[in-house]
């Protein structure tokens, strides 16, 4: 591996040993999550009130009558459209952090026990792929292959698991020399078995506080890429999308802009508190 | 008061608290210059919180009261810590020596540049204009003071072996030139042999820049001889204290009778002979190297059932690598090793848990934090043949509460952990049992414990063990025989009274030397100042 | 002394071999990317000969052209290795949709994208780092918090959103900035590409606050700075101490980050409408115009494989450790 991985965990190492951080910010972060997560699984129920257009409507300010943010150019409720967008714009991420997250603990755990011809292959893949910036890679081939919503979801897990394979592996070495592991290896049991069983569940705190952080960097990447117009069909309702759409109406509605705007910075910040919270509770459990 | 005492240090009522509650309880005392006053404890005994409070050093969340006068000048132990009033006495008034020397000297800098520092700052404090070529000069002047060769200025302290490093550490803290000296466990870090060296070099520097010192240790030994008074403590609390010569002969209180006792001496040997028993576990020409250093060379050895052979060395010397050869979890480059007749296969891949055990240095990571006690010794428990044990019969069997099984490793304590790695251990039946520095990790008192409780198994179990130690206290109170390595090579070897008591080899009678110089003599002693005085022979 | 001459000698070649194996593995890694990229072309979706074509007509003539051009009749592996020896001549193929040398083209972009990239990374750095101090050594102030909040957001907020607001604010209602464009040279060209810069700096300089302030704090609460202070050293020095070591891993993260900014242009770019090389990528991609694509992600790469090796060698010039262990090995 070419950079020495506790520096590049230091990059998730936000607070290490910080203030408190005020009680009512985590639970309002974690209470506004749940709503986000909830609204986005609901969302599909409103596609058709979302995506209903209507010339007549066309261009209401916010505010208007029936239309709390007013409408777009081809008088498509701005309110009902944004909370159609969430599922677009949070299940993406959610799977892309999740399938990371996977690839990572399964790879990562191999690499970083297993050692030798394993580690290497691996390690040589990962060092290739952390080669190439995250959004060339996603405009280029999504540009050239076209791309679907799901197809463009499993490109950026396979973008991103790299640096999540190089910090659950450098989380792994750490704990393979301890005794208690070479104490598993003296009961003669499976590699299979240490690795999964006795290794894994002691960087689960690493992982959490990774996927989180993962979680809010593919919102932002996500949304990056549908505002570019790729990933997403054009009429379906989605964060990024509005938002290019919202640039052109700015004047006469500037709410279809700046309300998914917003939403992503929130929802991104609310991650961000809540995987700092967790990271700083569960290295403070670690030092005992 | 006398002008020792008017220059020496006076505290009174410091007390050290957190959230949690009391660490230290009130307590008072003095250090006249010139005298070295030894702390001693376990761990949790508050011994390091004491020498941080009394120069302003305190974890987040603890907070110290009281006064101290060092010298002429009185100061609150209560001060906020990152405040101007403090800066009147670290350097100058109280200098706190550190326990780790690979951690306490920045590895980005230069060893002749740390000390460099301090010398700065006195001149500074003094309203001198440091000059280069003064502040060069008396950088050498330090160094040579603490043994070093000129040339270690230059080097950066990642080049330098435990011992110099703490010698360089040693230098930087008396460029402040303090009246006090604090020296918080500083060589348990280093090795046997090496101990006794810096812990002379102390007293020595004591004597001749006439300071105070106070001394803090969880060994009794080794501050025998090297200081005047003692001030015993437990948890927060001091049991006693005098003159060190009359609390080692005659001990008052109950507790310091029992680190005394512990205390583990060379002189003590304690295992007999053993009679004549068929070889179980022989071990023959073994070989490991790592990239090009040799670690072990050629190494032969043999125990029999109910015999515990004791492998004794310094760090480097290659005695862990030969147990973790035999117990298969390193590859040997030659060499074989059989138990009961047959060949083991070398690595761990065709090898059985009933075979060979091994019980690890560090409690605090021995056993999974994620397990449950129950649920680590459930699985060792179905490796065996016998299955019909439960969790509950293995922690009897080491003398625990069953009731401990559905805990945790971070809810048990350092000995109470060991004795469940050794249930773990031993859940497989296995012949032969590896204790890898298993007690080096534990305070004095729980030692004697777990060797006393090893003692018994060996004999109720009849296993063979081989006991990897540094510490040939330990190896006297445990070991039927002994074997010597050195840089990866056995020196001596034989039964554990003979080896102790007449070594042949240079190496070993070195080693004995030094122990039994940092062990309780509970004698009439010298100062080790006096000693060094003497003409060499 | 003779001994530590040779000890020395002995060290260097040591650390020859590193940095030699070192760019051998970079070099490996750009070699793989070269092939996955000459294959993109083959993989794309529709008629091969159709795509190369482009806009212009396609008599059997036209396309007999295109054949020799791109040597199709050659088996794969001469036709990659014709392409990467070309491409290392500085000869990067023609692109389709302008009908230029891709060399030419990519060359007049270059000097905006480059500019982008250096002027946000200074603007990232002189924001970030001496924050990032500030706040640990003030660590649990107003400081400390204001800049804790102040990088969450800059996290938070997507490139592309900031660019908008930034546009919108900045420019528009308050006419500070120019919207879009990157002028003229020298200051004008400064002028415009402030405001983009600014945006990209924005996440990077978040990240790199965070990654100072956890160096620096991690280092004040260590044994040798427990140390220096308890010898008398003054805050002054002891700070400087810490700020040595802390150093290490916040240069050898800069390296890293800077491959974020590399993504980050391509949005900036697309949304000031910047002449550079991430909007031409956009074009390109967009045009299937695959030789620029290919040379663009080539040149990316490499610009890449180069600051990993940069930050290789910092990381072993400010080590001493590194130094020590990888002699030793």
């Amino acid at each position: 591996m070419s950079l020495p991985a506790e520096d590049l965990s230091l990059a998730t190492q936000v607070h290490p040993i910080g203030r408190r951080r005020p009680a009512w910010l985590v639970t309002a972060s974690a209470v506004f999550l749940l709503l986000v997560l909830v609204t986005a699984v609901a969302s599909p129920l409103l596609l058709d009130a979302a995506t209903r257009q209507s010339i007549l409507d066309s261009l209401l300010p916010p505010g208007s009558d029936g239309h709390l943010l007013g409408t777009d150019e081809l008088g498509r409720d701005v309110l009902l459209l944004t909370i159609a967008g969430t599922g677009s714009a949070i299940i993406g991420p959610l799977a892309i952090a999740l399938g990371s997250m996977l690839l990572a603990i399964v790879f990562g755990t191999m690499a970083g026990y297993l050692r030798g011809p394993v580690d290497w292959v691996i390690g040589r893949l990962v060092d290739t792929l952390l080669s190439l910036p995250v959004m060339l890679v996603a405009i280029v081939v999504a540009g050239i292959f076209g791309a679907g919503y799901w197809v463009t979801v499993a490109m950026l897990i396979v973008l991103f698991a790299p640096s999540d394979i190089r910090i659950v592996r450098a989380g792994v070495t750490e704990q393979a020399p301890r005794p208690y592991v070479e104490a598993a290896q003296m009961l003669s049991l499976s590699p299979a078995r240490i690795m999964y069983r006795h290794i894994v569940p002691n960087i689960w705190p690493l992982a959490f506080t990774n996927f989180m952080l993962n979680f809010a960097i593919a919102l932002v990447t996500l949304s990056s890429l549908s505002f570019l117009g790729i990933g997403v069909a054009p009429g379906t309702p989605d964060w990024g999308r509005q938002i290019t759409d919202g640039r052109g109406i700015v004047g006469d509605n500037p709410a279809m802009l700046i309300v998914p705007a917003l939403l992503i910075i929130l929802v991104a910040m609310a991650t961000n508190i809540l995987g700092d919270h967790f990271g700083e509770r569960l290295r403070e459990r670690g030092i005992q | 008061m006398t002008r020792e005492a008017s220059q020496g240090v006076q505290v009174t009522a410091l007390h050290v608290v957190s959230a949690a509650g009391t660490i230290v309880q009130p307590l008072d005392f003095s250090v006249d210059a010139g005298k070295t006053l030894a702390v001693i404890g376990e761990s949790g005994s508050g011994k390091s919180m004491t020498a941080r409070a009394l120069t302003g050093l305190l974890p987040r969340g603890v907070r110290a009261l009281g006064e101290a006068r060092i010298g002429d000048h009185t100061y609150s132990l209560a001060a906020p810590t990152p405040a101007g009033s403090w800066r009147n006495v670290r350097g100058r008034k109280a200098a706190l020596l550190l326990q780790d020397p690979f951690t306490s000297l920045s590895y980005v800098l230069r060893c002749g540049d740390q000390i460099a520092h301090g010398v700065r700052a006195r001149l500074a404090a003094e309203g001198v204009l440091p000059q280069r070529a003064t502040v060069e000069a008396e950088v050498e002047r330090r160094l040579d003071e603490v043994r070093l060769p000129a040339d270690i200025a230059r080097r950066y302290p990642s080049e330098l072996s435990g011992g110099m490093r703490q010698r360089v550490a040693i230098a930087a803290a008396l460029a402040a030139e303090p009246r006090l000296l604090i020296a918080d466990e500083p060589t348990t870090a280093l090795d046997a042999s090496t101990q006794g060296e810096v812990l002379d070099l102390l007293r020595e520097l004591q004597r001749a820049h006439h300071m105070s010192m106070i001394l803090i240790s969880h060994d009794l030994g080794i501050v025998e001889g090297r200081a005047d008074e003692v001030l015993v403590m437990r948890a927060g609390e001091v049991v006693e204290r005098g003159d060190i010569r009359g609390v080692l002969r005659n001990a008052q209180h109950p507790y310091t009778q029992q680190l005394i006792d512990a205390n583990p001496s060379v002189n003590d040997v304690s295992p007999p002979a053993p009679a004549a028993r068929s070889v179980l576990l022989a071990a023959q020409g073994l070989s490991k190297s790592f990239g090009d250093r040799p670690a072990l060379t050629d190494a032969t050895i043999e125990v029999a059932a109910g015999e515990v052979l004791g492998i004794v060395g310094e760090s480097g010397s290659g005695k862990s690598t030969l147990a973790r050869v035999i117990a298969g979890l390193e590859i040997p480059d030659a060499g074989t090793v059989t138990l009961a007749g047959r060949a083991l296969p070398p690595g761990r891949r065709h090898r059985k848990p009933g075979e060979i055990q091994i019980v690890f240095q560090d409690p605090y990571s021995t056993l999974n934090p994620s397990f449950t006690i129950a649920q680590t010794l459930k699985e060792a428990i179905n490796t065996s043949a016998e299955r019909d044990r439960t969790p509950a019969d293995l922690l009897q069997l080491v003398d625990l509460d069953p009731h401990l099984a559905s805990r945790r490793p971070s809810q048990l304590s350092g000995g109470q952990r060991q004795r469940v790695a050794i249930a773990r251990a031993l859940a497989p039946n296995p012949q032969v049992l590896i204790c890898d520095e298993s007690v080096s990790a534990l305070d004095v008192s729980v030692q004697a414990q777990i060797l006393d409780l090893l003692a018994r198994l060996r004999d109720e179990l009849g296993l063979a063990m081989l006991f990897i130690t540094h510490d040939l206290g330990v190896v006297a109170r445990i070991a039927n025989r002994v074997v010597v390595l050195r840089d990866g090579q056995i020196v001596e070897r034989g039964t554990t009274e003979k080896v102790l008591r007449s070594p042949a080899h240079e190496y070993t009678k070195m080693l004995v030397a030094a122990a039994e110089r940092d062990s309780i003599t509970r004698g009439a002693t010298t100062d080790v100042t006096t000693r060094l005085e003497e003409p060499h022979a | 002394m003779a001994e530590s001459g040779t000890r020395r000698t002995r060290a260097r070649s040591r650390l020859a071999r590193v940095v030699v194996l070192r760019l051998a593995s970079v070099l490996l890694i750009l070699l793989a990317l070269s092939f996955l990229t000459f294959t993109l072309l083959y993989l794309a979706p529709g008629d091969l000969v159709k795509n190369l074509l482009g806009n212009r007509p396609s008599s059997p003539a036209a396309i007999a052209a295109v054949r020799a051009q791109y040597h199709l009749d050659d088996p794969f592996l001469v036709r990659y290795l014709d392409w990467l020896f070309s491409a290392l001549r500085g000869d990067l193929g023609v692109s389709i949709r302008m009908q230029q040398p891709v060399a030419d083209v990519i060359a007049s972009r270059l000097g905006v994208t480059l500019t982008l990239i250096a002027f946000s990374f200074v603007l990232a750095l002189l924001a970030a780092i001496p924050l990032g101090i500030l706040s640990a050594a003030r660590s649990g102030s107003v400081v400390d918090r204001a800049a804790s909040g102040l990088s969450l957001l800059g996290l938070s907020a997507p490139s592309f959103v900031l660019a908008i607001l930034g546009i919108t604010v900045l420019a528009i209602w308050l006419p500070v900035f120019p919207a879009y464009g990157a002028g003229g040279n020298g200051l004008d060209r400064l002028w415009h590409l402030f405001l983009p810069s600014a945006v990209l700096a924005a996440g990077i300089a978040a990240i790199l606050m965070r990654i100072t302030r956890a160096s620096v704090l991690r280092e004040l609460e260590g044994d040798a700075i427990t140390f220096a202070r308890a010898r008398g050293l003054s805050e002054r020095v002891v700070l400087s101490i810490a700020l040595r070591s802390a150093l290490i891993p916040i240069v050898t993260s800069a390296g890293l980050i800077l491959t974020f900014i590399i993504s980050g242009t391509i949005i900036v770019e697309t949304v000031f409408a910047l002449p550079g090389l991430g909007q031409l990528l956009q074009q390109s991609v967009l045009f299937k115009d695959l030789p620029v694509v290919q040379a663009i992600t080539l040149l990316v790469a490499a610009m890449i494989g180069l600051i990993t090796i940069v930050v290789d060698l910092s990381y072993l010039a400010l080590d001493p450790r590194v130094r020590a262990r990888d002699s030793a090995a």
